[in-house]
């Protein structure tokens, strides 16, 4: 028998030869050949071996052959289990389910040693990863971590920022403080404390009455001067010092001062007068022996060459709310601010004291000049509308909580101005601007939907 | 329906290899692609961080010239002939010295707006003045108009500014302003932190020859020093009794300054106010004379000393 072409290989190992095993049938498909028959073709090694392992099964697998049959276990694995349990309720009291056979009935913590019993090692490796993650957070916002990473000065730099709050002003033994007094002292005081507490910065509270010790040598309101230069010296690692006066809030806590403001410095200040100049001071100087430093507008241009931020309010400069740079420059500054030739010349015309003579000094010094810059009068030093009101309502000055301006300073509110009513109003705002999540879900959805069902209203 | 064991891992090996759908994309290949990436973000935060700029400082003076001598000319009140006397001085000096000269630089009197100041005010923004135009100058000598150096050997930076010899001459713990002031100069002051070099005589603080060393706290003084509220506080010897002013007043001022021997450059041709000069020293201011002719007849008693001083070196 002739063939066009060689056999192809029995499944069973076999070589079908036609020519050599002749059977009756003359069937030339491929067969298995049976164990034991006599007409045995010859079988290789490894299909002798083969056939010993599964004993009378065919040699192609039908095992892992669809997609059911690959994951079945997989997905039975995961398919919700109906305890057979829940049939025979009686052995379940002295057999406590395992975790493998955990139905409805059991309790959660059982469920959750199911589920871990289940899982991979790797994912339990993930998921643990996951959980301390999530903890670290938690601990780190909820402990006092926070506050040092924030005041380290190579982490958060708090340590950098120190706030001066003039306290007790117009206070003291010979002027007796009322109840509002106290009060206004008492929330101006818990404001800073807490700010300064949320981003570590460090609170001096300085004590006005001691100007008395001045008073022989007409030096009133220029205790600033010292209070500043203490400062300097008891926080060393400090770079600005904030001075505050006592009737201001700081309205936005969840400002710190390196976003708000020192991050980006030269994006947010001025130092170019002309840009607004209540005061109408020539500006840059131009006088010819100046070198071009001093004649320029804006100093170098280095936002680092700053050493006095202020702003200025519809009168001119505005001290209620400044920060100075500790450097060489400063020391000189302080040291020039008040002068006797100086102040027996001015003092009839200076009716707010160390500003006018720090307006003068800024005027007639091109070394102060180079050194000054100044920030929009809502970064630092919103007024309310009572405040610079001759013109009525300034966006340049006033606050607007649209907004959110980072502080307010009730200038002048002493004269005339009811201090205590209107650092409460804002107190109270401020609250309600910073509500959390919570309390905004509360009070803007369910008291609203409440209110617009019942028609009554409800205090959550 | 369960197996109660997995199922055997088939013993045919597959036909053949199945390629991969991307060869690269091996787990330890994986690994460093995922450290790229977070590297690559790092990079990101850090460029577009803030940018940070460099600290402050103030510039640098080179030293080219190491030091220019302001005199201010009144050639209104004061002849022609004997200021060209008096500048022939300074420039010979200047010439002298060095392989970089001292400059040398003569505003006259009523080349800038003193706001109807005394005339003598020139001098402290004639000083100021010399700071803008010589910017790299390490120290500015201001010496008045009616005065002659004698020692052409004698250099600002040698004889007066080099820290150590500083050290030596410095009066320490001395009332700025004779006889009584409860001001008094510092007692722990380093020759390298001394920014001001002046002189006393019997009437006080002297401001007939200075040295000021080029910097920020140098603009800072002469600036104060030229504040209009001064000028406009008729002190009775104006800029003079401005400095002492503010010596006594101003502790950044008197942190800054060395009060020296006046025999250091500041020797008088009358001993009735100070210290006369003597052969060898440095300079000779004819105090007290007001008018050309009584200038000139004291410039007359120098005039040969110093031309052949010059000669001979």
């Amino acid at each position: 028998m002739s063939l066009s072409r060689s056999p192809s290989p029995v499944p069973g190992g076999g070589w079908s030869s036609p020519g050599l095993n002749i059977s009756t049938s003359g069937r030339s498909s491929p067969t298995r050949g049976y164990s034991g028959a006599n007409g045995t073709p010859v079988m290789w090694e490894s299909a002798r071996q083969k056939r010993a392992g599964d004993s009378g099964y065919p040699s192609f697998s039908t095992q892992n052959k669809g997609f059911f049959t690959r994951h079945m276990r997989r997905l039975s694995s995961s398919l919700p289990r109906f305890n057979a349990g829940s049939f025979y309720p009686d052995e379940k009291k002295d057999k406590p389910s395992t975790g493998s056979w955990s139905g409805p009935n059991v309790p959660l913590l059982g469920r959750l040693r199911g589920i871990m019993a289940r899982m991979g090692r790797k994912m339990k490796i993930r998921l643990m990863i996951l959980l301390l993650f999530i903890l670290s957070i938690i601990l780190f916002y909820s402990t006092p971590l926070v506050y040092y990473w924030r005041r380290t000065s190579w982490l958060g730099g708090g340590e950098k920022f120190v706030i001066i709050l003039a306290a007790n002003v117009g206070g003291g033994v010979m002027e007796w403080k009322g109840a509002r007094e106290w009060a206004i002292e008492r929330d101006s005081v818990r404001n800073k404390k807490k700010y300064v507490g949320t981003w570590g910065y460090d609170l001096e509270i300085v004590d006005m009455s001691t100007k008395k010790r001045y008073a022989h040598e007409w030096r009133e309101s220029w205790e600033k001067v010292d209070f500043i230069r203490s400062s300097l010296r008891k926080y060393p690692k400090a770079e600005w010092i904030w001075w505050l006066d006592l009737n201001t809030f700081i309205m936005e806590p969840n400002y710190s001062l390196q976003d708000h403001i020192f991050s980006n410095l030269e994006k947010h200040v001025y130092r170019d007068i002309n840009e607004y100049n209540p005061l109408n001071i020539t500006h840059p100087i131009s006088d010819p022996f100046l070198d071009a430093e001093s004649r320029s507008p804006v100093g170098d241009g280095n936002p680092n060459s700053i050493n006095l931020i202020l702003s200025q309010d519809c009168s001119g400069f505005n001290l209620g709310s400044f920060f100075v740079r500790r450097s060489p420059w400063i020391d000189r500054l302080l040291d020039v601010w008040w002068d006797p030739v100086a102040y027996e010349q001015k003092h009839m015309e200076w009716e707010h004291k160390e500003q006018d003579a720090l307006e003068q000094l800024y005027t007639t010094q091109p070394w102060i000049r180079k050194h000054t810059a100044f920030l929009p009068q809502r970064m630092i030093n919103s007024f309310p509308t009572g405040a610079c009101s001759e013109n009525g309502n300034d966006t340049r000055i006033h606050y607007d909580k649209k907004d959110r301006d980072f502080l307010v300073n009730m200038a002048g509110c002493e004269w005339g101005r009811d201090c205590w009513g209107e650092m409460y109003s804002f107190r109270e705002l401020s609250y309600y601007l910073n509500r959390n999540p919570w309390e905004r879900f509360k009070e803007d959805l369910v008291a609203v939907i409440w209110y617009k069902l019942t028609g009554r209203k409800v205090k959550l | 329906m369960h197996f109660a064991y997995p199922p055997r891992k088939s013993s045919n090996p597959p036909p053949y290899l199945r390629a991969a759908k991307l060869p690269g994309l091996r787990r330890s290949r994986l690994k460093i692609i995922a450290a790229a990436g977070f590297a690559f973000l790092v990079l990101i935060y850090l460029l577009t961080r803030p940018t940070r700029h460099a600290p402050y400082k103030s510039y640098a003076p080179t030293g080219n010239p190491p030091a220019v001598i302001v005199s201010v000319f009144d050639e209104m009140k004061y002849d022609k002939a004997y200021l060209d006397l008096i500048k022939d001085n300074r420039i010979q000096y200047a010439a002298k010295h060095g392989m970089l000269c001292y400059e040398t630089f003569f505003p006259k009197v009523g080349d800038y707006d003193i706001k109807g100041a005394p005339t003598s005010w020139t001098n402290v923004v004639a000083v100021r003045h010399a700071l803008t135009k010589f910017p790299d100058c390490k120290f500015v000598w201001f010496l008045d108009q009616n005065a002659f150096i004698m020692n052409p050997d004698l250099t600002i930076e040698e004889h007066v500014m080099k820290p150590a010899r500083l050290e030596g001459l410095m009066i320490k713990d001395y009332p700025v302003v004779p006889p009584d002031s409860i001001i008094k100069t510092f007692s722990h002051l380093k020759g390298q932190d001394v920014d001001f070099v002046v002189t006393q005589d019997k009437d006080g603080m002297s401001a007939s020859s200075y040295v000021v060393r080029n910097g920020d706290w140098a603009r800072f003084f002469l600036e104060t020093w030229f504040d209009p509220l001064y000028r406009s506080y008729n002190f009775q010897r104006a800029e003079t009794h401005a400095l002492e002013h503010i010596v006594q007043w101003h502790p950044t001022v008197l942190a800054r300054l060395a009060l020296v021997p006046q025999k250091t450059l500041n020797t008088y041709s009358r001993a009735s106010k100070g210290v006369e000069y003597q052969d060898g020293d440095f300079v000779v201011v004819f105090n007290g004379c007001t008018s050309t002719q009584e200038c000139d007849a004291d410039a007359h008693r120098y005039v040969y000393r110093w031309q052949s001083a010059f000669k001979s070196t």
